[in-house]
């Protein structure tokens, strides 16, 4: 019990530690600008989730991200109008993931290996359709989607909390994501049962990639523009969140809480290396053995349940 | 004298897999090693092979009390154990593998290819083996992998070859290459030690013959003082224990018909019914297509052709989700492979395979999920300390009954049972034959494999025995244990 909530302990540690440590931790400023920055990450985080529960990867989100979102953004600049252009990047990001998911069920294929490539195709198309130049002429408004408050509370919090309880429904309350358990736990019982394990598996890449669409179009409203190049290595950082807060790459196991408090330690890791003057560099080096440290406390529970077992 | 075990015993967890495991292997003899499944043959030769360490005995190898710490120990002193699966790197040469971890190489690490390669040449030629050194293992067959195996042991001039079911796999002309070979090796004096199940190989090779029941050694003689009638008799007298014994029904109607059913190379136009309130055993030795029988009837390895009925209507079954659809259930030999999401609570593999009708509009209802997961445990008696416990923590017995459990939650007619006792405590195997006899009561149809063969004549209503891919006769109820076992062997009805 205690190494299933040792993620959020460290959590309230750590944040207490920057509260003690230097007093421009605790600001509203610097709170609203933390939750600002970790949103894209862990709406992201929350849809990768889904899939590495059950049992799959998904190392294209990143460059899909950037894919997506340009969509969006280039819908706009012609005039499309915020929500229509907001809705293309979502649904073009669920689209791609479910173009990964259907690759990876019908073709039979390590969603390592297509996912990879699929990395390198969605950034590809991204630099192509854009020629590599960023898309501007955003309707100011838009910013209100990553930039906005309401009654003092940033607008992206919001939204976040509503794509985590979206996420924690799915995978508590609905066949999909009790599928999704069954499949990454082992999905030859989940096939002996008859599951229809590729028509499940497609549908949670599909709401991943939906998630990354979404967590795209809050990139560009922070930034304001649509850019080609947006989301590099941010899978890696979606990935290394789930597993923080208890996912396991061996599938089954992951929950939209553990996510959240997993992207969350690394947002704080981050910030307050910043407001400790760490050095950049060394801060990813720091964030790089945390992530080391998070699996090698999961694996240590996991042999000690085996053991008893 | 090469070979003798004296008293060896092995204990695994909660089973004496070796008793009193005595064996005497004389020079350029073919030493036969027979008994049922379960009986201790392949224990005592894993001990022979330093491939597992014994509780208890004595082992004299070439006169010197021997006790080997690993496989590589048993190698260097000349005994070399060919497998049933073989365990060679399938992406290198022959020649690679014959000379695996032992390479002639130069001082600085950097492999002589000509020597590996010619040397094994050397091997192959002088045995007259369909081989060559340069071919990748991963393009032979079953046969040829156990060339390789035999040709590594060759190379590692081992004094005595065991051989664990060298044929069971193969095809009859492969076979009878293997036994050529075999009684080769045996004139130029070497000793083997040859684990089967086939009758009919034995005389053709054997020499001695040692008779493993329950863990221990009954009966050792030469081939020429021992009859058929008498080495099945010391097989299969084996004592029942904790077995239940069913009162058949009247049965009902037929709930499933099988029809000209055949998949090639392993099964071959199987026709039988089962009907309602029946349970019929299906018995076979190893690769006979029991377990392929049970696999091609739920849709995992589907059939080529041939009729399958349930309850009346044809059905078209090519994979689990419409035999499913089609009220078959499976519990399958490995039910941590197949049969269980290990790591999710007990409740969630209970409806795993009925969560539709939980879930309208992709929704769960929790509490009623709960409420009949709950109701169909306390039936089954299905002990768990709750709903939420990890499956994989339940004990052998009470995963099985998790299995059942689900298959009961959706409502299944026919319930193909593979080896339903396997890895199972006696006390929990009579639970687990009671809630079949359960089952069959309420009107299921109920197909059992398995390999024990006083569980076969306890619970079912007739028993169709199984070699070589077809039903090659069918025994009604009671029959012994020695009819199974010699239909089983030499295909014979009785």
């Amino acid at each position: 019990m205690l190494q299933r909530i040792l993620p959020f302990l460290t959590l309230i540690a750590l944040a207490a530690a920057l509260a003690l440590a230097t007093p421009h931790f605790l600001t509203g400023m610097n709170l609203a600008s933390l939750f600002r920055q970790t949103a894209v990450i862990n709406i992201m985080a929350l849809g990768v989730t889904l899939v590495i529960v059950a049992g799959g990867i998904d190392l294209s989100v990143g460059s899909m991200m950037a894919l997506a979102s340009l969509l969006g953004c280039m819908a706009m600049e012609r005039g499309s109008g915020i929500a229509a252009g907001i809705l293309i990047g979502v649904a073009a990001g669920a689209a791609f993931g479910l173009a990964n998911g259907v690759i990876i069920t019908r073709m039979k294929l390590n969603p390592f290996i297509v996912t990879l490539g699929a990395l390198g195709i969605y950034r590809g198309l991204a630099l192509m359709i854009s020629g590599g130049v960023p898309v501007h002429g955003l309707p100011k408004e838009f910013s209100y989607l990553g930039e906005g408050a309401v009654a003092g509370i940033p607008f992206v919090l919001i939204l976040l909390a509503v794509c985590a309880c979206a996420v924690h429904f799915l995978l508590a309350r609905t066949r999909m994501g009790r599928y999704a358990f069954a499949i990454g736990s082992n999905p030859g019982a989940a096939y002996y049962a008859g599951i229809p394990v590729a028509f499940h598996t497609s549908a949670i890449y599909a709401v991943c990639g939906l998630m990354t669409g979404l967590a795209g179009m809050v990139e560009s409203s922070r930034l304001m523009t649509g850019q080609p190049t947006s989301g590099q290595g941010y899978e890696l950082q979606a990935i290394a969140a789930v597993v923080i807060g208890g996912g396991s790459l061996r599938g089954g196991e992951g929950s939209a809480a553990g996510t959240l408090v997993g992207a969350m330690i690394m947002g704080l890791l981050s910030n307050g290396s910043d407001l400790l003057g760490i050095s950049p560099y060394l801060q990813q080096a720091i964030i790089g053995a945390v992530i080391i440290l998070a699996v090698f406390l999961d694996e240590l529970r996991k042999r000690r349940m085996g053991a008893a077992a | 004298m090469v070979l003798r075990l004296t008293g060896m015993q092995k204990r695994f967890g909660g089973v004496q897999a070796l008793v009193k495991g005595d064996l005497e292997v004389r020079r350029g003899e073919v030493h036969l090693l027979l008994g049922e499944n379960g009986a201790g043959k392949s224990t005592l030769m894993k001990i022979a092979a330093g491939m597992i360490r014994p509780d208890g005995g004595e082992m004299v190898w070439q006169g010197g009390r021997v006790s080997f710490r690993n496989p590589a120990e048993a190698q260097r002193a000349g005994i070399a154990m060919v497998h049933q699966e073989s365990l060679l790197a399938p992406h290198l040469t022959v020649a690679e593998n014959v000379w695996l971890g032992r390479e002639p190489a130069s001082r600085w690490g950097v492999l002589r290819r000509g020597e590996v390669e010619s040397a094994t040449r050397r091997l192959i030629e002088e045995h007259g083996f369909p081989l060559q050194p340069e071919w990748r293992v991963e393009r032979l067959g079953p046969a040829g992998r156990q060339l390789v195996e035999i040709c590594r042991a060759l190379a590692h001039q081992a004094n005595l070859l065991i051989f664990d079911e060298p044929t069971s796999a193969l095809s009859d002309r492969e076979s009878s290459e293997v036994l050529r070979i075999v009684q080769d090796l045996k004139l130029r004096g070497l000793a083997v030690i040859y684990i089967t199940h086939r009758m009919s190989e034995l005389r053709e090779v054997g020499d001695r013959a040692t008779v493993l029941r329950d863990g221990s050694t009954v009966f050792s003689a030469p081939m020429q003082e021992a009859g058929d009638d008498e080495l099945i008799r010391h097989m299969a007298g084996r004592q029942a224990e904790g077995v239940f014994t069913r009162t058949p029904l009247p049965p009902g109607k037929e709930m499933l018909r099988v029809e000209g059913l055949s998949r090639r190379g392993v099964l071959e136009d199987i026709n039988f019914s089962v009907r309602a309130g029946e349970i019929v055993g299906i018995a076979g030795l190893m690769g006979s297509g029991r377990t392929e029988l049970c696999r091609a009837l739920f849709g995992a390895e589907a059939a080529d052709s041939g009729t399958i009925l349930v309850d009346g209507r044809p059905v078209q079954i090519d994979t689990p989700r419409k035999a499913v659809e089609a009220g078959i259930a499976l519990a399958p030999e490995d039910r941590q492979s197949h049969g269980l999401a290990a790591g999710r609570p007990v409740g969630e593999n209970i409806t795993l395979a009925s969560l539709d009708r939980f879930s309208p509009g992709g929704v769960i209802a929790l509490g009623r999920e709960r409420a009949e997961t709950g109701l169909i445990a306390n039936r089954l008696r299905l002990k768990a300390s709750s709903l939420d416990q990890e499956a994989g923590k339940l004990s052998g017995g009470n995963q099985q009954k998790a299995v059942i459990a689900k298959w009961v939650m959706r409502g299944a007619r026919v319930f193909l049972f593979d080896e339903p006792s396997r890895g199972i405590d006696i006390g929990a195997k009579r639970e687990v034959f009671e809630l079949m006899d359960e089952l069959a009561r309420q009107g299921a149809a109920v197909l059992m494999v398995s390999s024990e063969m006083q569980e076969l004549t306890g619970i079912a209503d007739r028993i169709l025995v199984m070699k070589d891919g077809r039903i090659a006769t069918e025994l009604p109820r009671h029959a012994s244990q020695e009819q199974i076992l010699r239909a089983a062997t030499m295909g014979v009805t009785v």
